[in-house]
């Protein structure tokens, strides 16, 4: 390994062969090589004539944005195997961050590339990945490797978990395309809810996310969603359970209007198990003087003359499909 | 009818030279056989296939177990039956696509305890100390009680060491057709063979490798007929269109080879399964809808039938028990006790009966 100086032209920057790392170049970086340059060298190798980068992708993206025209750089042998260099990049920056699922699917897919056998990536590289060593963990990340570049971006950059990425799998690329734009704005708990719903959904009717949307009338709640409006996403999610989740939905919605139709003093509050697992009213009320509690207590006990009160038990004791 | 589908047979060196395992050998004719030092070359071999759960269905590992009986968990905040398991197997030939063994057994392979003279120890100090309430015991929770049977006969083992035994029920729990060695021995009064029902259109769909349910039914009448008691499971009920005809029907046609009075109990439990199993047994069985049925997150963190729902199969299918002067034999199967106690009203049965729904046990 030589250390050296090399202008950052000489750096063939389209060989992204050894890129596996996503994290983008943060203010720290560059503030870092704005005050001080490159201070740590990038890792290089030459192929074929050219320098490809094999680690330090953010500090050459941070000293291009600096206007420098230099870099220091250790080199290595270039007798070194692709595979030989990669491990040195993965292992450096296994030491320095947390992979997300995208960086640990792109990893993978570099190591068989590079010909490490597929049984020694199951049983030596996903252990370190925090991965269950099975073959079908490694085809899983092999699968999310291959997807399109905003799918992986957004895998990244929301830290999703595997059991979402699965079932983003499960969609063809024209449906992941119209939901990646619904569900960029949203976190990865609200992103992983809704890809399980339509997935649900998908199944269940036979038609994909957008076409259900357009067919139930919820492109208004889309385009909110789409827009950044929080409370869209509750909508666009009760609506969808509808589909999903019928019978609690229809009991919920009518325990809802029951209760709504007693009109109680708004000091009133009345909850129930939105599971429906206890078949029981909690009321509960405020008062801030022997006045107002007689008050409150008057007007509940006029209310109990209507017939709600039944209804709603009625529905909390349902039994039926 | 059910077939053993073994691909290879792993064998513990401790248990290499071991009565039991020359005969499993034996049974299994020219399976693929080698000798190991411990579970993890067979894990390893289970782990590098695509499906490591369907894998461990096919690879038989012989061994030794540390001990045997255990009490049933049940599941956190539901009312337990105070049921006793036997662990014997590990693992099932069967795949059905709502088995909790899927995620459970942590791709554990089929797995027999050679060393069952260790149970035949511990069998006698349990049943020394077993006081007088009555016993319920099986070996159907990690295993079907059947499954293996054709190579390790441990059902008959078993029926000889429960025999005479007072105040315990041995029950031999299976979704197999093969009972004949059950055939050739005289029953004991405490031995009962249960099978778990479904209509054939979730058998079809859903537990595969299994016998169909007409075997099932001919193997139940066959038991009564030599002289067994029978228990029944609907476990999981499935809710789908056209549900309640096709329970119903089941129903009818346990009453038309067997009576009451031949039954000793009936479970019903409908379909629920823990946040680990959907995420593996969803993609196991693509074809499977039954992971988007409509479920709610209980406290246990498990996925059930929301509450009206499940009360709703619960009394469709104990009327039509009841019917059959059966429903006194009914119990539930992990249920909670808002569930349970509502049941108990429907069917006319004191709350006392939740704690141990077995009377006629006693
Ligand atoms: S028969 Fe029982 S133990 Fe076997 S796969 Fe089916 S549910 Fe699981």
């Amino acid at each position: 390994m030589k250390f050296k100086t090399v202008k950052i032209s000489e750096i063939d920057r389209q060989d992204h062969r050894f890129r596996f790392n996503l994290k983008p170049v943060d203010e720290r970086i560059l503030t870092g090589v704005k005050e001080a340059g490159v201070v740590q060298p990038l890792l290089v190798i030459l192929r074929e004539g050219r320098l490809i980068l094999v680690d330090g992708w953010r500090r050459l993206e941070a000293a291009l944005s600096c206007h420098m025209e230099e870099l220091p750089v250790f080199e290595l042998e270039s007798r070194m195997g692709d595979l030989g260099a990669f491990q040195l990049a993965f292992f450096i920056n296994y030491t320095q961050h947390r992979f997300s699922l995208a960086e640990k699917a792109l990893a993978a897919r570099r190591f068989l590339e590079f010909n490490l056998p597929a049984e020694e990536i199951i049983e030596r590289i996903l252990p370190l990945l925090e991965l269950p060593p099975l073959k079908k963990t490694l085809e899983i990340l092999l699968e999310i490797s291959s997807l399109d570049g905003k799918s992986i971006e957004m895998i990244h950059r929301k830290d999703w978990k595997q059991a979402t990425a699965e079932l983003w799998l499960r969609f063809l690329p024209e449906e992941r395309n119209w939901m990646l734009r619904l569900i960029e704005r949203l976190t990865h708990n609200q992103q992983h809810e809704l890809v399980e719903t339509f997935y649900s959904v998908k199944k269940l009717t036979g038609v994909g996310p957008e076409i259900i949307v357009r067919e139930k009338g919820l492109d208004r709640i889309t385009g909110s969603l789409r827009k950044g409006e929080s409370a869209a996403f509750d909508r666009l999610l009760a609506e969808l359970r509808k589909i999903t989740s019928p019978l609690r939905s229809r009991l919920s919605e009518e325990i809802s209007e029951k209760i709504k139709e007693l009109k109680l003093p708004l000091k009133v509050q009345v909850d129930y198990d939105p599971t429906l697992e206890k078949p029981g009213l909690k009321i509960s009320f405020e008062a801030r003087s022997a006045g107002q509690l007689e008050e409150i207590i008057k007007s509940l006990s006029e209310n109990f003359s209507l017939n709600n009160w039944d209804s709603i038990f009625q529905l909390l004791n349902y039994r039926g499909d | 009818m059910d077939r053993l589908q073994i691909k290879k047979v792993w064998v513990d060196r401790k248990v290499e030279s071991r009565p039991l395992t020359r005969q499993i050998l034996e049974r299994l004719g020219g399976c693929h056989v080698e000798v190991v030092d411990s579970l993890e070359g067979v894990l390893r071999a289970i782990r590098l296939a695509s499906d490591p759960v369907g894998e461990s269905k096919k690879n038989l590992y012989l061994t030794e177990q540390l001990s045997f009986i255990r009490p049933c968990p049940c599941s956190p905040g539901c009312v337990s039956c105070g049921y006793w398991n036997i662990d014997l197997d590990l693992n099932c030939p069967f795949d059905c696509s709502y088995c909790v063994l899927q995620s459970y057994l942590n791709y554990q392979p089929l797995t027999v305890a050679i060393n069952r003279d260790g149970l035949e120890r511990e069998l006698e100090e349990f049943f020394q100390k077993k006081g007088r309430i009555p016993i319920r015991i099986g070996t159907g929770e990690l295993a079907d009680s059947l499954g293996l049977d054709s190579i390790t006969s441990n059902a008959i083992f078993l029926t000889e060491l429960f025999r005479g035994k007072e105040g315990v029920w041995l029950e031999l729990k299976s979704k197999s057709a093969r009972i004949q060695p059950l055939l050739e021995v005289k029953p004991p009064a405490n031995v009962i063979l249960s099978w778990s029902l479904n209509p054939q259109a979730v058998i079809d769909s859903e537990e595969k490798g299994t016998a169909s349910l007409k075997e099932r039914l001919e193997a139940a009448a066959a038991a009564f007929k030599h002289g067994y008691q029978v228990g029944f499971h609907f476990d999981p009920i499935i809710h789908y269109p056209g549900w309640k005809e096709e329970y119903s029907q089941v129903i009818v046609s346990i009453f038309k080879i067997i009576p009451a009075e031949a039954i000793a109990w009936i479970s019903l439990g409908s379909l629920r399964f823990p946040h680990r199993l959907k995420l593996l047994a969803r993609f196991r069985f693509p074809e499977s809808m039954i992971y988007e049925h409509e479920f709610i997150r209980s406290p246990e963190g498990k996925y059930r039938y929301p509450r009206p729902l499940r009360l709703y199969l619960y009394e469709e299918i104990s009327q039509i028990f009841s019917d059959y002067g059966a429903a006194d034999k009914l119990y539930l199967c992990m249920e909670s006790a808002e569930v349970w106690q509502a049941f108990m009203q429907k069917i006319k049965r004191g709350r006392r009966f939740i704690a141990f729904p077995f009377p006629w046990l006693s």
